[in-house]
């Protein structure tokens, strides 16, 4: 696997998380949006270091924006060449502001599930969401992923412990229907005189 | 059949479901003008998305109509739906008209 390559899309680029990246993602993981994340580094020294030790297995991408704007991180992990699955996670948009009006998410989501499925071969991917993490498990929903299980208690946050929905995505149903609603919500953002064109 | 308070009281529904999810200092300021999605939008495509499942169900669950805010038609209209939510609401009005 290579972990040098730059995804690139309408809206934004999947370019690899790298140390130099450390302070501004210590900042979006210490924000309140990032409360259904785990806990992350304590410092920017320790995010540094857990960049730095990220395994050569895993794909880590910063989102940006055309303009070279970093807004928020992705990342491919837990990838199964044996079994063909993986798992998107890390899925953070740091820069909220700067993403109104376009389908950023949407679109770096698109990216990730191309290089899942298009390049590496992956027939499935899966993983978790916090089951009070309420827009999240919509969207992941909406975008064709099937709920497979629920895990009691599974997430600590803020001294409490939250149940986990575990949510899988087959290859099929990606080509299907995943792809045709992402490729909507991102026709959304045009301009209306590039429809027409 | 639905009016068109009906369908902006839904919009508004919908916005407030991702008000609850949002800070106080984050809160969507509630109006027919009020920008969904491109420029100047108060929302992002995650909100978008919430909004489009929470409004496609509260309508099929008023009307008893099924419809569809993301098909091609939607996405082709020369002033997007999600412009505001006037543009929203007229056209879901639009689609429950039609038989």
């Amino acid at each position: 696997m290579t972990h040098d390559q730059v995804l690139s899309g309408e809206f934004v680029n999947l370019r690899p998380l790298q140390v130099a990246d450390a302070e501004l993602t210590f900042r979006w993981r210490r924000a309140h949006r990032a409360r259904y994340l785990n806990e992350g580094a304590a410092t920017i020294q320790a995010q540094a270091a857990w960049i730095a030790g990220r395994s050569a297995s895993e794909f880590n991408f910063i989102i940006e924006l055309k303009d070279g704007r970093p807004v928020g991180m992705l990342s491919l992990i837990n990838i199964d060449m044996a079994n063909r699955h993986g798992e998107p996670g890390r899925f953070l948009i740091g820069e909220e502001a700067s993403v109104k009006g376009l389908p950023v998410a949407v679109e770096a989501m698109k990216l990730l599930y191309e290089l899942a499925f298009d390049r590496l071969g992956l027939v499935r991917v899966c993983g978790i969401v916090a089951a009070n993490n309420h827009l999240m498990v919509k969207w992941q929903k909406f975008m064709g992923m099937k709920e497979e299980g629920r895990l009691r208690n599974h997430l600590r946050q803020d001294g409490h412990y939250h149940d986990a929905v575990y949510l899988g995505l087959l290859v099929q149903e990606y080509r299907t229907a995943t792809l045709q609603r992402m490729k909507a919500m991102i026709a959304v953002a045009r301009p209306v005189t590039e429809k027409n064109s | 059949m639905l009016d068109k308070n009906s369908v902006q009281e839904i919009i508004f529904q919908a916005l407030n479901n991702i008000n609850d999810e949002r800070g106080p200092d984050e809160q969507i300021e509630l109006g027919p003008e009020t920008r969904l999605f491109g420029t100047d939008a108060a929302l992002d495509s995650l909100s978008l998305v919430s909004v489009v499942v929470d409004v496609e169900e509260a309508v099929s669950g008023v009307s008893g109509r099924q419809i569809s805010l993301t098909n091609d038609r939607a996405m082709s209209q020369t002033v997007s739906p999600f412009s505001d939510v006037s543009t929203l609401t007229n056209y879901i009005l639009l689609l429950l008209s039609e038989a």
